[in-house]
C-alpha cells in the first residue's frame, strides 16, 4: 500500500475554516453542556440498578411495576425515573435520583420490591437478577465530582509544564488549547447523545488528553526540527511541511486506533460502552485538533509576535 | 555475530523470559478446569492465587462498600443534658454535612458558634472550654472508627470470603471489598448491622396499661391546646386528622401482646419522638420497641394485614452483647424447636453471674432479647439460670441464625453506620464483561496485525511480533505487580497495543523518509531510530503524565487502567525502542540487505 506519500497539502489556507469551525463546534458543546449533560451517579448521588429478567420485558412494564413501591412504610412513586435497556430486552437498568431521608439498602429494596411484583419473569434465584447495584450518596457524589475535575485540571497543568520544559511556552499553549478544545467538544457530543458521564468516562477523558496530545507532540515536534533548518520565516509553509512529513503516521495510527475501539464499542459489552464511546469521538476530534488547533494556533501566535 | 548484538540477544531473551515466567501461573491457573482447583492443596492454591493476575470486583463479581461511620450519631450518643436547642443544632449538622464536603468537626464548630450552642452544657465530660471537647471528641470519634474496621474485620474473617480488603479512606470512611459474594445482600447485612444485643425486662401489664393512657391523654392535650404550633400537630397526625385519635386506638391484643399495623409504624414514631413522651418514658425509666418480624393478622374489614408486636421494655439493659464470650448456630435437637436453627451464646463469668443474679430474680417474668433495638423475643424466665448459656431462637433459616452468631461473636459497632458508596456487580455481568472484553482484544489485536502487516509488509511483521510481545511482557509486569485487572484495565491493555503500533509507525515513517532521501538501509535504519526516539519518548510521557494522575485520584477500576496504561507505555517503549531495533539490526548485519521490506 502506498499512498499518503510525499503529499502537499495546503494545511494553513483553510486555518480560518478550521478556527471558524472549532469555534462553532465549541460553543455548541458549551451550550449543549448548559442545557444539560447527563451526570452518572458518581457525581450526582443516586443510585442504579442493573437487572436481568428470565424473559425479554417492555419498559413500560417496569415502569408501571414501579409505580408504587412500598419501603419502610412509605410508598414511593419511581415510575418517572430513568428506566432503560442494558443490552438485551430483557435486561434492563433502573437510574434512580437520590432521595430525602432515603431508606437504607434503598437499591436492594427496590430490587426485592421488582422480584416480587414481577416474578412471573424473573430468573429462581434472586442472586441471578441483580446484574449491577450501584448507589452513591450526594456527599460521595460531590467529593467524586471536585476529584475528577482536579484530576482533569492538574493533568492538564502538568503536561503544560512538560511542554514547556521541553519545548516552548507557546508550544504549550496551542497543545494545552487543543487538549481543552478536543474536551469540551466530546462533552457536548456526550451531551448531545444522551451518554451518562460516569468515573469511567473520565478515565477516557483523561486518555483522550493522553492521546490527542500524542498526536500533536508529533507534529509539533517535526514543526521544532524544520524550524531549526528554515527558522521562523516564512513559518506556515513550515508548518505545512511538517503536518504533511507527519501525515502518513497520523492517519495510520488513527486508523489503527480507531478500528481497536470500534472493536471495543462492538464487542465490548454494555458496561464498557460510554467509555469506548468517548474514546471513539475523542480520537477523531484528537486528531483534528493537532493539525487545525495546535499547529495553526503555533501559526497564528508567530505571526502575531512578529 | 558481532558482541553487541549478541549482548542485546541476551538481555532481550532475559526479558521475555522473566515476562513470560511471570505470567505462567496465571495461565497455568485459567487452564484449569474446576475439578482440578478443587484439588490442589492450600498451598498450591495461596501460590496460585498470588502469582496470578486477580480479577477485579467488576470481572469477577463482588461487592464494594464504603461504609461511613454515622459521626452525628455519635455525637448524639455522647452527648448529655440533651434538649430542644441540641436537637435542633444537631437536625442543623446532619443536614449540613451531608450536603457539604467539608471536614466533619468544622462543620460541627460553625454550627455551634452559629446556633451559640454552649458545648460545656452537653459535653462536660469532655472538657470544659470548646476546643478541648471539640479536641475529645475527635478523638473519641477517631476510637470508634477503629473500633468498627477491627469489628467489621473480625465479622469478614468469620464470614469466610477469600482475600477481602478492608481499608480506612479519611476520617470516617471503611472501604470493604468482596469478592466472588454470591448473595450481596447478606453481606451488607452483615457489615451494616449494628449487632447490639440487649437483653431487657419486659413490663408488666398493668404499668403498660397506664403508660399508654398517659400518652393517650397526651396526644388528645394537643388536640385541645391550640397553642402548639401547626407543624407540629400536622406531623403527628398526617394522614388520619380525627379527634378520636389516639395511642391505644392504633394498637390490638394478640395472645397476651399488644400489635401494631406495619402501616402505623410511622405514626408510633412520630408520637414517640413527642418531648412530652419522651419526658414520661424517661420518668418511669422505660421504653417502647417493636418486634424485628412481623405477624400477618385478618383485621376488622376481613383483609389481611401486617402487624409488628409492641414492647413495654425497662430502659436499662440488664446486660448487653459486651458480655458474650462465644456464639454458635446449632440445629435445635428437641422440644418443638427440634431441627430449626438457634443461636447458642455463651457470657464470659462476670456475664454468667449477672445473668444468674438476673434470671433468679425475675422468675416468671419476661426477658426481651433485643438486637439493634428491636425485640427479637421474648421468651418468659422459668428459673434461675447459671453458667451463662442462653438460646436465641425463632431464627427464619440457617443463614439467618449464622450471621446472628458471627456478629454476636465479633462485637457490636460502637456506631452505626451507612452505606456511602456501593458497587456491586453480580457474577454472571462479570462473566460476560471478560468474555467480551477478551473477545474484544482478540479481534482488535488481529485487525491491527493485519493492517501494518499489509501497510509495512514484512517490517510490518516485525511490527507485530513487538506488539504482541508488549501484551505478553504487560500481562507479566501485572502479575509480578499483584496487580488487579479490571474491566476498565482490558480497555487499557487494547489502548496499550494502539500506542505499541504507533510507536512502530513513528520509525516506520521515519525510516521510509530517510530511504526516501536516498540513505542506505543501514543509515536510514540507524537515523530513523534516533529521531523517532526523541518524539516516541516525548509523546508516550505526556501520556504517562495522565496515567499517574488518574492512578492518584481514582478508585478500584479506574486505578487499575491507570496501572496497566501506565506500565503500557513503558513497555511499548521497550519493544518498540529496544527489540525491534534489534530485530532490524540483526536481520542487516547478518545478510546484505539492499531493499527493506517496508
Amino acid at each position: 500500500m502506498k499512498f499518503l506519500e510525499k503529499t502537499n497539502i495546503n494545511f494553513m489556507k483553510f486555518k480560518s475554516f478550521g478556527f471558524g469551525l472549532s469555534s462553532v463546534l465549541a460553543t455548541g458543546s458549551i451550550i449543549m453542556l448548559l442545557i444539560g449533560v447527563n451526570l452518572g451517579i458518581d457525581f450526582k448521588g443516586g443510585t442504579a440498578i442493573g437487572i436481568n429478567f428470565s424473559d425479554d420485558v417492555s419498559i413500560q412494564e417496569v415502569r408501571n411495576a414501579l409505580k408504587s413501591v412500598s419501603i419502610d412504610e412509605r410508598t414511593l412513586d419511581l415510575s418517572s425515573e430513568e428506566i432503560k435497556y442494558f443490552g438485551s430486552q430483557s435486561d434492563v437498568m433502573i437510574k434512580i435520583k437520590s432521595l430525602d431521608n432515603e431508606p437504607e439498602n434503598f437499591g436492594q429494596l427496590v430490587i426485592n420490591h421488582l422480584y416480587k411484583s414481577m416474578s412471573d419473569k424473573v430468573p429462581t434465584n434472586k442472586n441471578d437478577f441483580i446484574l449491577s447495584l450501584g448507589s452513591v450518596s450526594p456527599k460521595v457524589g460531590s467529593e467524586l465530582s471536585g476529584k475528577a475535575l482536579w484530576s482533569v485540571i492538574s493533568a492538564l497543568v502538568l503536561i503544560l509544564f512538560y511542554i514547556s520544559v521541553r519545548f516552548e511556552f507557546r508550544f504549550a499553549l496551542g497543545a494545552i488549547l487543543a487538549l481543552v478544545h478536543d474536551v469540551i467538544i466530546t462533552l457536548g457530543v456526550f451531551s448531545l447523545t444522551g451518554f451518562e458521564i460516569t468515573l469511567s468516562t473520565v478515565a477516557a477523558f483523561l486518555t483522550i488528553v493522553g492521546y490527542s496530545l500524542n498526536d500533536t507532540i508529533v507534529i509539533l515536534d517535526r514543526i521544532r526540527e524544520n524550524m531549526k533548518s528554515s527558522g521562523t520565516v516564512m513559518f506556515e509553509s513550515t508548518i505545512n511541511k511538517s503536518i504533511n512529513q507527519s501525515l502518513s503516521r497520523t492517519l495510520i495510527t488513527s486508523l489503527t486506533t480507531l478500528f481497536v475501539i470500534i472493536v471495543l464499542l462492538v464487542y465490548g459489552g454494555e458496561v464498557i460502552r460510554p467509555f469506548s464511546f468517548t474514546m471513539l469521538v475523542g480520537v477523531i476530534v484528537g486528531t483534528y485538533s493537532s493539525i487545525y488547533i495546535a499547529s495553526a494556533l503555533l501559526a497564528s501566535i508567530y505571526q502575531s509576535s512578529k | 555475530m558481532n558482541s553487541s548484538i549478541r549482548n542485546r540477544l541476551l538481555t532481550i531473551l532475559f526479558i521475555f523470559g522473566l515476562g513470560t515466567y511471570a505470567l505462567l501461573p496465571t495461565i497455568r491457573y485459567a487452564m484449569m478446569d474446576e475439578k482440578s482447583v478443587s484439588n490442589l492443596s492450600s498451598d498450591q492454591k495461596d501460590y496460585f492465587e498470588s502469582r496470578s493476575i486477580k480479577q477485579g470486583l467488576d470481572l469477577k463479581g463482588g461487592i464494594y462498600i464504603v461504609l461511613e461511620v454515622d459521626l452525628p450519631q455519635l455525637i448524639d450518643n455522647l452527648a448529655k443534658n440533651k434538649d430542644k436547642n441540641f436537637d435542633n443544632f444537631l437536625d442543623e449538622l446532619k443536614v449540613e454535612y451531608n450536603n457539604s464536603s467539608i471536614d466533619f468537626f468544622t462543620v460541627f464548630e460553625n454550627i455551634a458558634d452559629d446556633s451559640n450552642l454552649k458545648l460545656p452544657r452537653y459535653f462536660i465530660n469532655y472538657g470544659k472550654t470548646k476546643d478541648q471537647i471539640i479536641t475529645e471528641l475527635s478523638l473519641q470519634s477517631e476510637d470508634s472508627i477503629k473500633r468498627v474496621i477491627e469489628i467489621i474485620q473480625n465479622r469478614v474473617d468469620q464470614f469466610g470470603v477469600a482475600e477481602p480488603t478492608i481499608q480506612k479512606q479519611g476520617n470516617n470512611r471503611v472501604i470493604v471489598e468482596l469478592a466472588g459474594i454470591e448473595d450481596p445482600e447478606r453481606a451488607r447485612d452483615l457489615l451494616q448491622s449494628t449487632a447490639l444485643l440487649e437483653l431487657m425486662i419486659v413490663k408488666n401489664v398493668e404499668s403498660t396499661n397506664s403508660i399508654i393512657r398517659q400518652i393517650d391523654s397526651i396526644i388528645s392535650s394537643y388536640n385541645q391546646n391550640e397553642n402548639v404550633e401547626e407543624d407540629e400537630i400536622n406531623e403527628l397526625f398526617q394522614s388520619d386528622v380525627n379527634s378520636e385519635f389516639s395511642l391505644s386506638s392504633l394498637l390490638i391484643s394478640v395472645g397476651g401482646n399488644l400489635a401494631i399495623s406495619s402501616e402505623n409504624l410511622d405514626t408510633l414514631k412520630d408520637i414517640l419522638l413527642q418531648e412530652n413522651v419522651k419526658q414520661i418514658l424517661e420518668a418511669t425509666n422505660s421504653t417502647l420497641l417493636t418486634s424485628d418480624s412481623s405477624l400477618m393478622l385478618i383485621n376488622e374489614i376481613g383483609e389481611e394485614e401486617e402487624f409488628y408486636t409492641l414492647y413495654h421494655l425497662f430502659d436499662n439493659a440488664e446486660l448487653t452483647g459486651g458480655v458474650i464470650e462465644d456464639a454458635q448456630m446449632r440445629l435445635s435437637q428437641a422440644g418443638v424447636t427440634a431441627g430449626q436453627a438457634v443461636v447458642e451464646v455463651e457470657m464470659n463469668s462476670e456475664g454468667s453471674r449477672e445473668w444468674a443474679r438476673i434470671t433468679g430474680a425475675n422468675i416468671n417474668n419476661r426477658i426481651a432479647i433485643v438486637l439493634d433495638k428491636k425485640v427479637h423475643m421474648a421468651p418468659v424466665i422459668r428459673g434461675q439460670i447459671f453458667g451463662g448459656g442462653t438460646v436465641i431462637e425463632g431464627l427464619d433459616s440457617i443463614e439467618e441464625a449464622e450471621d446472628i452468631a458471627i456478629v454476636l461473636r465479633a462485637g457490636a459497632l460502637p456506631v452505626p453506620v451507612t452505606i456511602a458508596e456501593e458497587r456491586t456487580v453480580g457474577a454472571s455481568l462479570g462473566a460476560d464483561s471478560i468474555s467480551k472484553g477478551t473477545l474484544s482484544m482478540a479481534i482488535g489485536l488481529l485487525l491491527v496485525v493485519i493492517f501494518i502487516v499489509m501497510f509495512y509488509k514484512m517490517s510490518g511483521l516485525i511490527a507485530s511480533f513487538s506488539v504482541l510481545w508488549t501484551l505478553i511482557l504487560l500481562l507479566g509486569v501485572l502479575a509480578l505487580l499483584e496487580a488487579t485487572l479490571t474491566l476498565p484495565g482490558i480497555a487499557g491493555l487494547i489502548l496499550t497495543v494502539g500506542m505499541s503500533v504507533d510507536a512502530n509507525v513513528i520509525i516506520f515513517e521515519r525510516i521510509k523518509e530517510e530511504l526516501r532521501n536516498g540513505k542506505s538501509v543501514r543509515a536510514a535504519i540507524d537515523s530513523g531510530y534516533e529521531r523517532a526516539i526523541r518524539t516516541i519518548v516525548d509523546a508516550n510521557l505526556t501520556t504517562g503524565i495522565a496515567a499517574a494522575v488518574l492512578y492518584q485520584y481514582g478508585s478500584g477500576p479506574i486505578k487499575g487502567f491507570a496501572t496497566v496504561l501506565f506500565w503500557g507505555i513503558i513497555v511499548s517503549m521497550f519493544t518498540a525502542i529496544i527489540v525491534t531495533r534489534f530485530v532490524f539490526d540483526f536481520v542487516t548485519t547478518t545478510k546484505n540487505i539492499e531493499k527493506l521490506s517496508i
